[in-house]
């Protein structure tokens, strides 16, 4: 079980993309395919990413990842222990990930009971066979590859492709905020992971050896320009601007944020305006990837107090 | 012509995992007629596309001899899990794989243990190949082919089996009018989304069964755009290629809602 304290805090929020190709790149033992090498900066920036993690000491990780989709509801993981094989439909080539994991099920119940307050469409998933998606699994082995931490899932319902990308947003930030205060109630120390890639702008094909990395570069340059446009952003804090352009840097860049899990991680951190530390950024078949940090014990903003509710309010008013 | 049968048929799970729910019900019944129908056209082969198995970087086609598991919908996982096992004509795969290269479709054989099955290709073979006897071709819906090359990939699928000599029945699984409920509903009273969805659905299927290609070929862009047809209607392109385009009717075996999506039975009268 998870150790509980008083009230709970996120304590640090991380930008955790999902290229299978990150684990195929680094061959441990539970991916069947084996590589060469392959997408080091990106790996080397989860290495540090996961020193940062370990040093926090979390009870659970919460990661919301595009590739669960459900169109009904946002769903949550609720088994307290799910394993399989996990195959990745696009690139089963390079991903056949055997995993297990336990689920932080009364922090998953929470979460969805605090959703459903906030008018949203809330399921738990109890089925024990179910497949957990590649993206889940990929984003946690990268970030905790040990899995010894709990862990919270979280389904993309895709709002913002059914609904217009700020209507759909808007409901991803009650789900942060949702999960924030059910976080809060039952007493953790949580990380949140929002797993995505920022210009998705890709390849069409595979080079013949997947990690040939003399094939692999940003496969657009407006794109490569709004990733690093939004990076710095960050790494500067200005949290509100980048939420002003985020539906502009959607629709040109075709960022995969649009899923929603960028927007309910700091939703759930009240949009701190803190500075971003960039572990490392990359391009995978094309892709742009960055790992990043908002650790919000160091910055003082871990407590469970509302004060960042001004802050909220000025990003809505912003967008 | 290698194609001896041709159908339409929804990939929704419901009516598998959920057909004690009259609208869902009264699907399954007629995927059932369906399947039997499908069966006594004896097929050596079923060419089947879904709309589910989702692909953006090749056209990927199953070459595993033998897939079977137990797969549970990401959506409706409440209802319970999908038992799949499935037999793979894989030389005609293979042959599938090799001839794209002519309509300029670069492919690739998926031959993998654990490869996640979509959830419409298993609905669609668990009613109208039960017990998984007849061989299957599996075919993916690549995110970047439109509705004329998808008709293409069809077309060349049948081809490829009237050249092996083998009597094809071809097998497009979506849905009619891709829009759907949100939000929790009365399934008992499931209904399609919104009124003009169903009427497109219907000038669809009446289209259909008139064996009126040309008004079907110039309907379709519009039902594409302004009925939501899921996913351009490819798994539509899918069969109307392996016929090429030709049939004279068609007879829908079930026609309703699969939580306000427009879910349909159709089977293609050839003769
Ligand atoms: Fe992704």
């Amino acid at each position: 079980m998870p150790r509980t304290q008083k009230k709970g805090a996120i304590v640090a929020g991380f930008l955790a993309p999902h290229p299978p190709h990150l684990v195929y790149g680094e061959n441990p033992p539970q991916n069947e395919p084996k590589s060469q090498c392959g997408w080091e900066q990106l790996r080397w920036a989860y290495e540090r990413a996961r020193k940062s993690l370990d040093a926090l000491k979390p009870d659970v990780l919460l990661v919301h990842s595009p590739h669960w989709i459900t169109q009904q509801g946002h769903h949550f993981l609720g088994v307290p222990k799910l394993s399989g094989k996990s195959v990745d439909p696009i690139f089963p080539n390079i991903f056949r990930y055997t995993f297990e994991l336990n689920v932080d099920v009364a922090l998953a119940e929470a979460c969805c009971a605090e959703g459903a307050r906030q008018g949203l469409y809330t399921k738990m998933m109890r089925n024990p066979n179910f497949r957990v998606d590649y993206g889940t699994i990929t984003a946690l082995h990268m970030i905790r590859p040990q899995w010894d931490i709990p862990v919270v899932g979280l389904s993309a319902n895709n709002s913002p492709y059914y609904l217009s990308t700020e209507e759909g947003l808007e409901e991803m930030d009650r789900l942060g905020r949702a999960t924030r205060t059910a976080i809060e109630k039952l007493g953790r120390r949580a990380v949140l992971l929002a797993s995505n890639t920022l210009c998705h702008w890709h390849f069409h094909e595979e080079p013949a050896l997947p990690e040939d990395m003399s094939q692999e570069h940003p496969q657009s340059l407006s794109g490569y320009q709004w990733d690093m446009r939004m990076i710095d952003l960050l790494r500067q804090g200005h949290t509100k601007e980048v939420f002003r352009l985020l539906p502009q840097f959607i629709d040109e860049a075709f960022a995969e944020v649009k899923s929603g899990a960028f927007t309910w991680m700091f939703a759930a951190m009240g949009y701190p305006e803190i500075p971003a530390e960039l572990h490392g950024y990359g391009t995978v078949i094309g892709t742009g990837n960055a790992v990043m940090e908002w650790n919000l014990e160091r910055a003082g903003l871990s407590k469970p107090a509302s004060k960042t509710r001004a802050s909220r309010r000025a990003i809505r008013q912003a967008a | 012509m290698a194609v001896v049968s041709a159908f339409l048929v929804p990939g929704s799970p419901l009516p598998y995992v959920k057909r004690d729910n009259p609208p869902w019900g009264k699907i399954a019944t007629g995927l059932e007629r369906a399947g039997a129908a499908l069966v006594q056209s004896k097929p050596d082969v079923i060419l089947l596309y879904s709309t589910q198995w989702i692909a953006v970087l090749d056209q990927l086609w199953q070459t595993r001899p033998r897939v079977s598991g137990l797969h549970v919908d990401e959506n409706w996982h409440e209802y319970g899990e999908l038992p799949y096992k499935l037999k793979i004509d894989t030389r005609l795969a293979r042959a599938c794989v090799a001839a794209t290269g002519t309509i300029g479709v670069k492919s690739k054989a998926v031959n993998y243990d654990g490869f996640p099955i979509d959830t419409g290709t298993i609905v669609a073979a668990n009613f109208l190949n039960p017990g998984g006897k007849i061989p299957l071709v599996l075919a993916s819906n690549n995110l970047y082919h439109d509705f004329a090359l998808t008709e293409k990939l069809g077309r060349l699928a049948a081809r490829l089996a009237g050249k092996q000599k083998k009597r094809a029945a071809v097998v497009g699984v979506g849905n009619f009018s891709g829009a759907f409920f949100r939000h929790e509903i009365d399934i008992a009273k499931d209904k399609i989304v919104a009124p003009k969805y169903d009427r497109w659905n219907k000038k669809i299927l009446a289209l259909l069964q008139a064996g009126d290609g040309k008004g079907l070929s110039a309907a379709l862009p519009e039902f594409a755009a302004k009925g939501q047809a899921d996913m351009g209607f490819k798994h539509g392109a899918w069969v109307l290629g392996a016929l090429g385009r030709k049939f004279t009717g068609a007879q829908v075996h079930a026609y309703g809602p699969l939580y306000g999506s427009g879910g349909a039975v159709v089977e293609f009268i050839l003769k």
